[in-house]
C-alpha cells in the first residue's frame, strides 16, 4: 500500500471536513455549557470522577455496552438490538480499522484527520499487500454488518411490529433528512470503495462489485463523483446532527460519564438534563411501555415527545406532558439510554409551580398516640394516609406482627402527617421538607429502632429523603420475608393460584421484587403476569399524575388488570394500598393485599 | 288462520315481583306463560326483606298475595336459562331442567343484585365484625341471628353505599336506600329504644307518597339524628368499637363518632346473571351494566331486540310499586306486539 | 338617611351580584372537575389535616363559587397534597390538580 497522490488531498473531502469541524465545535461548546450549568457540588463530583480510575473502568464498560453494543436493547428485543449494534459497532470498527490501516501503511498521513476515512481513495495496492488483504476482509465484513443494520432500519420504518414495537416515533423533517443521509452513507461508501477496488484493493464484497461494474462501465469518470457523494453525505449528516435524534450518538458517552459521577437532575433544562434529553435516541421504546398509550389521544404525552419538546423549549406543552405523566417509571426502565425522564418531569413541575405560601404551623398539634412515647417498643408502624382507606392492610399487618411476637406500636392509628412524597412528586420539594422535619421529630421521639411501612409511596420517600440514621426503614414485604426466614412465622401453602402485582414505587422505585415473591410462593402457587418486575404496568391510581382524569385512569386500570390475568390466577395480590383501592372495583377476581395473604396463611 | 293466545308461548326470566306480576297479567290475557326462577323460591329480593317502606307492610304478605293465584302459569324454581337462540320468529329457550320452549316473546325481569359492600374497603365490611349491610339487618329483623347486632347503644346508617359513586362504577342513585335507611332506623330504634341512631346521608331522597311522613316520624317519634355528610372511613379500636369519620357539612366541621353497629345501605347493582343472555341476543346495556330500554319515556318496556321485553329493576333501580307497574305495562306491550304479528 | 346599624354587614353576606366570576371560570377551564362537586364532604372527612387545620376542600370549592377567595386560599395553604380526597371522592374529582390550579389561578395578581 502506498500513497496515490503526493498532496494526499482532493477537493471532495471538503464537505466532510466542514461537517466534522462544525460538529466538533458544537459538541465542545455544548459540553462546556453543561459543565458550567451544573450546580457547584455536582461540578465537583464530575471533576473528581475524572481522576477516579475505578470510574474510568466503569465508564469504559458502560460506553462499550450501551453505546456500541446496545446490550440493553438486545436483552429486550434481540432483532432491534442487532439493528442498533450492527450500525453503531460496525461503524465504529470501520473508523478504527481505517486508522489502523493508515497507521500501518502510510503512518505519516495519520495526522490528516480525513485521510483514514477516505483511505481507499488515497492509496493504491502494491505487490506486498498480503498483510493488507486481512484488513480488506475486515473492512468489507464490517461494511456488510453496517449495511445489514441499515437494511433492517429501513425495514423497521415500514414494519415496526417485526421488531416487537407496536408504535414507533413520528419523525420530523431534520430527523428524516438525517435518516436518509444515514441510510445512504453506507451503500454509497460501498459503491465508492467498489469503484476503487481495482486500484486500492478489496475483498469479498468490493472486488466482485468492481468486476461487475468494470464490465459495463468502461471509463473511470464515475469514481470521483461517488467519493464526492460519500463525503457530502457525511458532511450533511454531521451538520444536521445537533438538530436531530442522532445527536445521541456523541452525547450518550458524555451522559454515561456524568451519571456514573453520581449527578442527579436539578433543573429540567440545564446541565445534566441537557445531556439527558440530547441522549434520547427517539427510539420510541417508551411509547409502547407507557400505560397511558392505551388511548390514542395520549400518544403525544409519550416521553420521547416530551424530550423533544424540551429540546425545543416548548414550555407550555412540556408542562402539559409532565403534569399528565403517572411517574410510574416504566419509560425509564425500558429506555436503552437510561434517560431519567421522571426526575426531569418532576423538576419541571417544580420550576413551573406558582409560588404559593404554605402554612403548616398546625403540624405541632400532631403527636404520637398514648403509650408510644418512651416505651421499650422497637418497631414503629407508620401506615400512611392511603392505608387509612384500606383497613384490611393495617389489620392484617397488626395480626402478623402480633402473631410473630414483634414488639411494635402504631404511629398513626388516628391519622398523621403525610410522608411528603405526594408533594415531591408534584415538584414541591421545599414544602415537603416541613412534613419530613415534623415526622422525623415524632419518629425520633418514639425511640423506635425500626420504621415499618406498608405504603410504597411512603417507603420511597423515607428511604430517599429522610435522615433517620440509626433507624432501619423497612417495607412490610421485606420485613415479613425476614420473619418467615427467621421462622418467627410459618406459612401453609393454600395452593391458590396467585399473581403478584409490582407496585411502581416499590418495584421500579425501590427495586424490591424478590422478597414479596418469596413469601407469596410459600403461601400459594405464584404465577407471573404477562409483564412483571420492572416492566409491570401501573394500576392507574398513581399520585404521580396531576391532570389525568378519573375516566382515563380507569382505562389504565383495566389494561393493568388484563396483564395480571394473563396466567388466569384466582387472586391478585399487591403490596400497595393505592393499587388495592384502584384495582378492586374493576377486578374480575379477588384483589388482596400482601399482608392479608400472609395473615390468612399463618400457621 | 287466527292463532289463539293460548298457542302463544311467553317466557318470563326472573321470578321476583316483576316476573310474578307480569306472568299473572299475561296469563289473564290467555297466553301460555313459562316463569323461570333461579332460586329455590319465587319472590326475588322480597324473600330476604322483613318489612317494606313506607307503611311497614310485611314482605311475606305482599309475596303471598302475589303468588296466591298463579293460574295456568308454568313456573319453575331452581331453574336457570341455559341457552337462548333467536329463531326466524321468536326464540328457543332451553332451561336447566331439560325443557325447551319455543317462545313468541321473552320478558326479562332479572332485577338487580345487592351491591357488594366489601368493595368499599374504607367502610370495612367483612373486615370489622360490627359493620353489616341493610340486607343483614333485614335478616336480623326476620329472626335470623346476626352476631354483630348485640344490644348496640350507638348505631349508624350509611346511605349511598355503592350508589352515586363513580369509584365503583355506579353513578346512579339506587332510589330505595334513603327510605330503607329511615325505615330501618325506626325499626331498630323500636327494638333498642335507648340506642342513639345516626343516619349519614348526602341528600335525603324522600320522593314517594308517605316517605316524607316516615322521615318526620323518624325525627319526631324516634329521635333519629340525621347528619348531612358521607362517611369517608371507618376504623376500629381495640374493643371492636367503630370509629367513624365524616364531615358534618351543615356545620362545615369534621365529625368523629364512636359506634357499636354500622349499617351500610348497599344499593342496587346490575344483575350479572343476565349478561350472557344480553350478549347472545345483542341487547344494549348502559355504562353501569343495566339493560337499556328502547326509549326510556315512550317504550320503557321494549328492548332493541324484537320480541324481547323488560320490566322492573333490570333496566335500573326501581321501587316496588314502580316495578309492579312496569310488570303490568310489559304485559300490555307484549300483548300489543303479539297481536300485530 | 339614618343608619340604624341593621344592614347586612358585607363580610357576612354573600352578594352574588358583586361576584366577579372571571377567575372562577378560568379555574373551571383549567380543571373542569370543580363543577362536579356534590358537597358530600368525603374529602373534608378523610383529610389528614381535619381537626388540626381548617382545610376543607368542599368548602374551598363552595367559597370560590361564592366569591370568598381569601378564605379559600387560606385553607388551601394548609394542604399536604396527599391525595386521600382524590381516592374518596365519589364524583371522581381530580382534587390534587384542582388544589394546584386554585393556587395557580388565584395566587397570581
Amino acid at each position: 500500500m502506498k500513497d496515490r497522490f503526493i498532496s494526499g488531498y482532493n477537493d471532495f473531502v471538503l464537505p466532510f471536513v466542514i461537517g466534522m469541524i462544525f460538529i466538533i465545535t458544537y459538541l465542545v461548546i455544548g459540553i462546556i455549557r453543561v459543565i458550567v450549568q451544573l450546580p457547584a457540588a455536582d461540578r465537583k463530583k464530575f471533576f473528581l470522577s475524572l481522576i477516579n480510575p475505578r470510574l474510568w473502568i466503569i465508564n469504559l464498560k458502560d460506553i462499550i455496552c450501551d453505546v456500541l453494543l446496545h446490550t440493553k436493547i438486545w436483552k429486550r428485543k434481540p432483532l432491534l438490538g442487532y439493528m442498533h449494534s450492527s450500525i453503531a459497532f460496525g461503524w465504529f470498527m470501520l473508523i478504527v480499522l481505517g486508522h489502523i490501516e493508515t497507521w500501518l501503511f502510510v503512518p505519516d498521513r495519520l495526522s490528516t484527520f480525513y485521510y483514514p476515512v477516505f483511505f481507499r481513495f488515497f492509496v493504491m495496492e502494491t505487490d506486498h499487500t498480503l498483510k493488507g488483504s486481512f484488513f480488506f476482509f475486515l473492512m468489507d465484513f464490517f461494511l456488510l454488518v453496517v449495511l445489514s443494520g441499515v437494511f433492517l432500519a429501513m425495514f423497521k420504518r415500514i414494519r415496526s411490529m417485526m421488531f416487537g414495537m407496536r408504535r414507533t416515533t413520528r419523525n420530523q423533517i431534520p430527523d428524516r433528512l438525517a435518516m436518509y443521509c444515514l441510510w445512504a452513507i453506507f451503500p454509497v461508501r460501498l459503491l465508492a470503495e467498489s469503484f476503487t477496488a481495482g486500484i486500492a484493493g478489496g475483498s469479498f464484497l468490493t472486488r466482485p462489485m468492481y468486476w461487475l461494474f468494470s464490465n459495463f462501465l468502461t471509463n473511470t469518470y464515475h469514481i470521483l463523483p461517488t467519493w464526492w457523494a460519500y463525503s457530502t453525505l457525511l458532511g450533511t449528516f454531521f451538520v444536521l446532527l445537533p438538530f436531530t435524534r442522532y445527536m445521541h450518538i456523541p452525547t450518550e458517552a458524555f451522559l454515561i460519564v456524568l451519571r456514573n459521577a453520581g449527578i442527579k437532575v436539578s433543573h429540567p433544562r440545564k446541565g445534566y438534563s441537557i445531556a439527558q434529553i440530547y441522549s434520547c435516541s427517539n427510539c420510541g421504546m417508551c411509547i409502547d411501555a407507557c400505560p397511558m398509550m392505551g388511548q390514542k389521544k395520549n400518544l403525544r404525552f409519550a416521553t420521547v415527545y416530551f424530550n423533544r419538546l424540551l429540546r425545543r423549549r416548548n414550555w407550555a406543552r412540556c408542562e402539559e406532558s409532565a403534569d399528565k405523566c403517572l411517574m410510574c417509571g416504566k419509560c425509564v426502565a425500558v429506555c436503552p439510554v437510561g434517560v431519567d425522564s421522571c426526575n426531569i418531569k418532576q423538576s419541571l413541575r417544580g420550576l413551573r409551580a406558582v409560588p404559593a405560601p404554605a402554612d403548616y404551623s398546625y403540624f405541632t398539634s400532631y403527636s404520637l398516640p398514648e403509650g408510644v412515647e418512651n416505651s421499650k417498643e422497637k418497631v414503629l408502624y407508620y401506615a400512611g394516609c392511603m392505608t387509612q382507606l384500606t383497613p384490611v392492610i393495617s389489620k392484617a399487618v397488626a395480626a402478623v406482627l402480633d402473631h410473630a411476637g414483634v414488639d411494635w406500636s402504631f404511629m398513626d392509628r388516628d391519622g398523621g402527617i403525610c410522608c411528603g412524597r405526594p408533594l415531591i412528586l408534584a415538584g414541591r420539594d421545599e414544602r415537603a421538607q416541613e412534613m419530613i422535619r415534623r415526622n422525623t421529630e415524632l419518629i425520633r421521639q418514639s425511640g423506635a429502632t425500626t420504621l415499618l411501612l406498608s405504603c410504597p409511596i411512603c417507603y420511597k420517600v423515607f428511604r430517599e429523603n429522610y435522615d433517620l440514621k440509626g433507624i432501619r426503614i423497612v417495607h412490610y414485604t421485606e420485613y415479613f420475608d425476614e420473619l418467615v426466614r427467621l421462622g418467627r412465622i410459618t406459612l401453609r401453602n393454600s395452593g391458590e393460584k396467585i399473581v403478584y402485582h409490582d407496585p411502581c414505587e416499590l418495584g421500579r422505585g425501590c427495586k424490591v421484587y424478590r422478597q414479596p415473591r418469596r413469601v407469596l410462593s410459600a403461601a400459594g402457587e405464584l404465577v407471573e403476569a404477562e409483564k412483571h418486575h420492572d416492566e409491570s404496568i401501573c394500576c392507574g391510581g398513581s399520585l404521580g399524575s396531576l391532570t389525568l382524569s378519573y375516566e382515563d385512569r380507569k382505562d389504565i386500570t383495566l389494561k393493568a388488570l388484563d396483564n395480571l390475568m394473563y396466567a388466569s390466577p384466582e387472586r391478585i395480590v399487591t403490596a400497595c394500598p393505592l393499587c388495592l383501592k384502584t384495582f378492586s372495583p374493576y377486578s374480575p377476581n379477588k384483589v388482596s393485599d400482601f399482608a392479608e395473604v400472609v395473615a390468612q396463611n399463618m400457621n | 288462520m287466527e292463532i289463539s293466545n293460548q298457542q302463544r308461548n311467553i317466557v318470563v326470566i326472573g321470578g321476583g315481583p316483576a316476573g310474578i306480576e307480569a306472568s299473572r297479567a299475561l296469563d289473564a290475557m290467555g297466553y301460555t306463560v313459562f316463569l323461570v326462577e333461579r332460586d329455590g323460591r319465587l319472590g326475588g329480593h322480597l324473600c330476604r326483606w322483613d318489612r317494606l317502606f313506607p307503611y311497614g307492610t310485611p314482605a311475606e304478605d305482599v309475596l303471598s298475595q302475589l303468588t296466591a293465584s298463579m293460574g295456568r302459569i308454568k313456573w319453575f324454581t331452581a331453574t336457570e336459562v341455559t341457552q337462548v337462540n333467536k329463531l326466524e320468529r321468536g326464540y328457543n329457550v332451553i332451561l336447566s331442567n331439560g325443557l325447551s320452549v319455543l317462545a313468541d316473546a321473552l320478558l326479562l325481569t332479572t332485577g338487580f343484585t345487592l351491591f357488594n359492600a366489601s368493595k368499599k374497603e374504607e367502610y370495612g365490611y367483612g373486615i370489622y365484625d360490627r359493620v353489616i349491610t341493610n340486607a343483614d339487618l333485614e335478616d336480623w329483623f326476620s329472626g335470623i341471628p346476626v352476631p354483630a347486632v348485640d344490644n348496640p347503644r350507638r348505631i349508624g346508617f350509611v346511605h349511598c353505599v355503592g350508589s352515586r359513586d363513580e369509584k365503583v362504577g355506579n353513578r346512579y342513585c339506587s332510589k330505595v336506600c334513603c327510605a330503607t335507611a329511615v325505615k330501618q332506623a325506626c325499626e331498630i330504634k323500636e327494638k333498642f329504644p335507648d340506642a342513639v341512631v345516626y343516619c349519614f346521608y348526602m341528600d335525603l331522597r324522600m320522593f314517594g307518597r308517605g316517605y316524607e311522613d316516615m322521615y318526620l316520624e323518624a325525627q319526631k317519634k324516634y329521635g333519629v339524628i340525621f347528619v348531612r355528610g358521607r362517611v369517608s372511613e371507618v376504623s376500629e379500636d381495640k374493643d371492636g368499637h367503630l370509629f367513624v369519620k365524616a364531615e358534618d357539612t351543615l356545620s362545615g366541621k369534621p365529625l368523629r363518632v364512636t359506634l357499636d353497629l354500622l349499617v351500610l345501605m348497599a344499593g342496587m347493582s346490575h344483575n350479572r346473571a343476565v349478561d350472557p343472555i344480553a350478549r347472545t341476543l345483542a341487547l344494549s346495556t348502559m355504562e353501569d351494566g343495566f339493560l337499556k330500554p328502547k326509549d326510556s319515556l315512550t317504550a320503557a318496556q321494549a328492548s332493541y331486540c324484537t320480541g324481547v321485553f323488560y320490566a322492573g329493576a333490570c333496566t335500573g333501580p326501581k321501587t316496588l310499586p314502580e316495578t309492579m307497574a312496569e310488570a303490568r305495562a310489559a304485559a300490555t306491550s307484549i300483548h300489543e306486539y303479539l297481536q300485530e304479528q | 338617611m339614618i343608619d340604624f346599624g341593621y344592614g347586612i354587614s358585607p363580610s357576612s353576606a354573600i352578594n352574588l351580584d358583586k361576584f366577579d366570576r372571571t377567575k372562577f371560570e378560568e379555574l373551571a377551564r383549567e380543571e373542569p372537575d370543580v363543577l362536579k362537586c356534590m358537597a358530600c364532604g368525603s374529602c373534608a372527612a378523610s383529610c389528614p389535616t381535619a381537626g388540626h387545620s381548617d382545610m376543607n376542600l368542599r368548602r374551598v370549592i363552595l367559597l370560590l363559587g361564592r366569591g370568598r377567595e381569601d378564605e379559600a386560599l387560606r385553607m388551601v395553604s394548609h394542604c399536604m397534597l396527599c391525595g386521600k380526597c382524590l381516592i374518596v371522592c365519589p364524583r371522581g374529582i381530580n382534587t390534587r390538580h384542582l388544589i394546584l390550579s386554585v393556587t395557580k389561578i388565584y395566587q397570581k395578581k
